[in-house]
């Protein structure tokens, strides 16, 4: 009888190992809480210019994406964003993504923010992001220039 | 005297029959065949000149009024009664643009992204290698686009483009009876545009 | 190439700027870009989508881009693998064009107008032995040819009466 016992705890015991795999994840209550990793990230994709028309600055992250090769996928004015793809040439099945969002500050200037992506995995290596923000100063510097 | 029948004359219209079977494997499908062939598919990048000339005739009217708005709006009530999708509508620029879904084939596999294909997002096209799905979306879409150009102070020219099965539309009829009725709400009538274009 | 190369202005990036930019002697962007959507219809384009406040203008066409080239390898593959083997053909586009009109000066007497044209191809169905090849493989590929560019800018000078200057 002991046995049946011992048995039959195992069986339950197994039962509830197998269900684990049925249930769903759920969300770790962090999933919208950046981390501090996250929020590092965040210091080396913004970066703030001296144009105080969002417009204006706007039009200076298109042309940069733009001399970059990308093309312009969405642009909403009212809310300054910009969403730009530009395929990994020569390897045409790669895709590099970027979002842009411009907003301004109240000292008057514009914090420009983006986020790149690719294929998928967000790329966070701040070289990336430094290299679109000379691309970009040099954009703005030479419509402020003429 | 009559030919002597070999033993073999039997097998050649037999052995002909499996030859074309195996020839019609290389051949198109239907499908294929219905989609328009070149030598350089670049060519539809650009639009040959004679083409240009003869869409242009058939798809643009003069209208004797400078009131965009009310040619705007006649247009988008002709498109909403034909159930069109209109995507774009900008009264400054003059631009009226919608699109349209005629299922022509029926897919042999039960497809769900048939409708929810985003054809404008280009981060969708690297995800995967072979894009699954919406194949016939593109054949069975028309897309329409309808410009409002000021020709002088007193007139307008209305040019109506419409897409049909992977082929910009050259027929005339459908673009006369799309004027007929914008013509009726304007209480206007549309003439063809005279001179170079 | 590297995720940071793709920020980096390369060599050919200013001979691409050169090909696909012209500056128009107006401040007037509106007309430049109600001009634009007028041309791109001339060529067969469909408005896509508008951003008036940034001077975007996106115009698609869906065509067929069925090749007599890759129908008569497949007849051959077909012919000679006796049927096994069914390659697919390239077989719908979708050319796509990007236009940016900005101004180029604070006094808004000049403007640039930037176009792209870019397509996707997707091929048909195949098979190989018994396995059926779906439909759909795509790729896409920029378009560096001169003339398409030449064309455009050709056909925008004159809908707007203006020159269209070279950078």
């Amino acid at each position: 009888m002991r046995d049946g016992i011992t048995i039959g705890k195992m069986l339950v015991l197994a039962g509830l190992l197998l269900m684990q795999g049925c249930a769903a994840p759920q969300p770790s209550p962090d999933l919208l809480a950046p981390t501090e990793a996250q929020t590092k990230l965040r210091s080396f994709q913004s970066r703030t210019f001296d144009v105080a028309d969002r417009k204006v600055a706007m039009r200076g992250v298109i042309a940069a994406l733009q001399d970059l090769g990308f093309i312009i996928e969405r642009a909403n004015e009212p809310l300054g964003l910009v969403t730009a793809a530009r395929f990994a040439e020569p390897d045409n099945r790669s895709v590099v993504g970027v979002t842009v969002t411009v907003r301004p500050q109240a000292d008057g200037r514009t914090m420009v923010r983006a986020n790149a992506i690719f294929n998928n995995t967000p790329i966070d290596d701040p070289k990336v992001y430094q290299n679109f923000f000379a691309t970009l100063a040099r954009s703005l510097f030479i419509n402020k220039e003429e | 005297m009559p030919v002597p029948r070999t033993p073999y004359s039997g097998f050649l219209p037999t052995g002909f029959m499996l030859a074309v079977c195996f020839l019609l494997q290389g051949c198109p499908s239907p499908y294929e065949m219905r989609h328009e062939n070149q030598w350089d598919s670049r060519e539809q990048i650009g639009m040959a000149e004679a083409s240009q000339v003869k869409l242009r005739a058939a798809q643009s009217r003069v209208f004797d009024t400078s009131d965009s708005r009310r040619i705007l709006v006649a247009v988008v009530s002709t498109m909403q009664d034909l159930n069109f999708k209109v995507q774009v509508l900008d009264e400054e620029l003059g631009v009226v643009s919608g699109k349209l879904l005629m299922s022509f084939e029926r897919p042999y596999y039960p497809d769900l992204y048939y409708n929810l294909y985003d054809d404008q997002s280009l981060l969708l096209f690297s995800k995967n290698y072979r894009m699954w799905g919406p194949f016939w979306h593109r054949s069975d879409l028309v897309r329409l686009t309808v410009t409002v150009r000021k020709r002088n102070e007193k007139q307008s020219v209305v040019r109506a483009s419409l897409q049909f099965y992977l082929q910009a539309v050259e027929n005339p009829e459908p673009y006369q009876r799309f004027f007929q009725t914008i013509e009726k709400s304007l209480f206007l009538e549309g003439h063809p545009v005279q001179g170079p274009g | 190439m590297q995720p940071t190369e793709f920020f980096e202005l390369t060599a050919e990036s200013p001979a691409n700027k050169a090909m696909q930019s012209r500056l128009f002697e107006t401040g007037n962007e509106k007309e430049l870009l109600s001009a634009s959507a007028a041309v791109l219809q001339d060529l067969g384009f469909q408005v896509d989508d508008i951003v008036r406040e940034v001077g975007m203008v996106r115009a698609v066409k869906e065509r067929s881009a069925r090749e007599h080239g890759q129908d008569i390898s497949h007849f051959f593959v077909a012919l000679f693998t006796l049927g096994y083997v069914g390659i697919p053909v390239d077989l719908q586009q979708k050319i796509t064009a990007v236009l940016v009109a900005r101004p180029t000066d604070y006094a808004g007497m000049r403007s640039e107008v930037r176009v792209t044209f870019y397509r996707v191809v997707w091929k048909g169905e195949g098979h190989f032995e018994r396995n059926q090849i779906p439909p759909g493989e795509q790729r896409m590929e920029m378009i560096y040819d001169p003339v398409i560019y030449q064309q455009f800018f050709a056909k925008l000078s004159k809908a707007v009466f203006l020159e269209a200057h070279t950078l």
